[in-house]
């Protein structure tokens, strides 16, 4: 049993040993006591009220036999009333009997409607597993696929990396070509300027000299890559 | 579908030892509900001392059935103190404890426990004839009015429990049998017709709302009564704990300070872990409605 439970009915019986054990014997003495003197009260008073009128007063026997015959139909009149409650208690137990039949009945077929479910949900869970096991299965293989596709990648990263680092000395080169064109064009004009230069010079000395070759001007050469097409 | 062997076996040949531990427990069950329906409280009426009386008045003695109503259970309490009064002074009877009227619409055990749980027996109550105190008590001029009190509570107590649908359902003359097992001090009567208020469907695991009061002798409000469920949101059953925390937290002591109330029910402190449901199907009063005191600590 319960904790708490067994406490609630340790507590009630230690309830009823304190509060009613001690007085239930004393007071139900005095109230069928008290029953008892209103009883033979109400018999005095008649006895009284008999005398007085003259009626012819009983005989000391016979007012102890009727108060005797009062008294048995006072127990008879309880003892009827108990046998009537009695009567009803048995009444009430068998409907409470087929009460408790119908619960049984009741807590039966909802055993069977939970066995069945239990049953379904059985079923339900074996094919849940089922399809566990089957995802399980294709997981591993994508896991597989998915393992070689990374490889894979790994290695096309590698040869991305490769041709960059290639593409890169490649430009390198091209950059340094182009550097040396370039000198090559600068020294091509220089070299040019001072030709010009110097065919200017030589053309003014004839004049100055001659005076009759005049107007000759000499075109320079185109520097390289700039020649017209 | 089919059932499995094992749960046809077990419906067929019932296995033993289950079966005895479950009828063990729903007898257990049944003995609480007898120990709280037959608790008794030890009561001494005296009459009051400014009543003019023919000759001095005996105290009259008398076990207080706990889950009854006093008005009900005293006619021998009224006649006993008539004898010695003369009619013109006899106005409408009432009952008082150390200078506090009861409440004659509160069960026996619920007035006990809030004015006098912790005092010596038997219980000394004070009976007036006179000067009926208006402002606190109903008047209650026959049976007729306990039974309607008693039927009104019963109603509000199912209209919580099953929005009302078990009371409605039942007869009138078993509403006569509700009242009359209490009124007759008839436990098989009463409960023949009150299980069916304690019943509620399997799946829901308990009442859709308890019937519950709690009572507070240092607290103006007569008492406190809010909806409260038997089980949380989350599944979890809700205990007594549960609901003082809710409704009145200071019941409850923490683990380092001294216990500064108690929390009655029937006369007896149930543990906090209780669950809420069982205590309303086992301890609640013929009303339906689970009374609890909350009252200072005895301080000694």
């Amino acid at each position: 049993m319960e904790s708490w439970k067994s406490h609630v009915r340790a507590c009630l019986f230690q309830r009823d040993c304190t509060q009613q054990d001690p007085f239930s014997g004393v007071f139900n003495t005095l109230s069928k006591l008290t029953e008892r003197f209103d009883l033979r009260e109400t018999f005095w008073d008649e006895v009284q009220r008999t005398s007085f009128k003259g009626d012819g007063a009983m005989t000391v026997d016979n007012r102890a036999l009727q108060l005797q015959l009062i008294e048995s139909e006072h127990i008879t009149e309880k003892l009827s009333q108990t046998v009537s409650d009695l009567t009803t208690v048995l009444y009430l137990k068998d409907a409470e009997l087929q009460y408790c039949h119908s619960q049984v009945s009741r807590f039966r077929k909802e055993a069977v409607t939970h066995a069945r479910e239990a049953n379904i949900l059985q079923v339900t869970l074996l094919e849940c597993e089922f399809a566990l096991e089957n995802l399980s299965k294709e997981l591993a293989v994508r896991q597989l696929n998915q393992q070689k596709l990374s490889e894979e990648l790994a290695v096309a990263r590698r040869e991305k990396d490769e041709f960059l680092e290639r593409w890169m000395e490649e430009k390198k080169d091209e950059a340094e070509r182009v550097n040396r064109h370039n000198d090559t064009q600068e020294r091509w004009y220089r070299f040019t300027r001072r030709l010009n230069k110097h065919l200017r010079r030589e053309m003014l000395r004839p004049v100055e000299q001659t005076n009759g070759h005049a107007g000759h001007v000499l075109l320079g050469p185109h520097p390289p890559g700039d020649s017209p097409t | 579908m089919t059932v499995p062997n094992w749960f046809t076996n077990a419906l067929e040949t019932r296995n033993p030892l289950c079966a005895t531990w479950r009828e063990k427990s729903m007898a257990d069950d049944k003995d609480v509900l007898r120990d709280v329906w037959f608790g008794r409280i030890p009561t001494s009426f005296t009459l009051y001392q400014d009543e003019i009386t023919e000759r001095e008045a005996e105290p009259f003695y008398l076990l207080l059935p706990r889950v009854s109503y006093l008005t009900l259970v005293t006619d021998k309490v009224k006649k006993h103190f008539l004898k010695v009064m003369k009619t013109e002074d006899v106005e409408e009877i009432w009952f008082e404890y150390e200078g506090t009227p009861l409440k004659w619409h509160y069960p026996i055990g619920l007035l006990f426990d809030l004015h006098a749980s912790n005092t010596s027996l038997p219980w000394s109550i004070t009976v007036h004839f006179k000067n009926f105190p208006e402002r606190d008590l109903l008047h209650c001029p026959s049976n007729y009015v306990i039974e309607a009190h008693f039927m009104s509570s019963i109603k509000e107590a199912d209209a919580l429990k099953h929005k009302s649908q078990v009371i409605n359902d039942m007869q009138k003359k078993d509403h006569k049998q509700l009242w009359m097992g209490l009124q007759n001090d008839k436990f098989d009567q009463f409960w023949a017709m009150n299980r069916k208020l304690m019943e509620y469907p399997t799946e829901e695991g308990g009442f859709r709302y308890i019937p519950f009061r709690i009572y507070l002798t240092m607290s103006d409000r007569p008492f406190i009564q809010k909806l409260f469920r038997p089980i949380s949101p989350d599944g979890h059953t809700h205990t007594l704990g549960d609901l003082l925390k809710e409704m009145y937290p200071m019941a409850i002591a923490n683990d380092d300070e001294p216990r500064r109330y108690q929390v009655v029910i029937h006369g007896i402190e149930p543990l906090l872990e209780t669950p809420l449901q069982w205590l309303s199907e086992h301890l609640s009063h013929p009303d339906n409605f689970l009374h609890i005191s909350v009252i200072p600590a005895p301080t000694d």
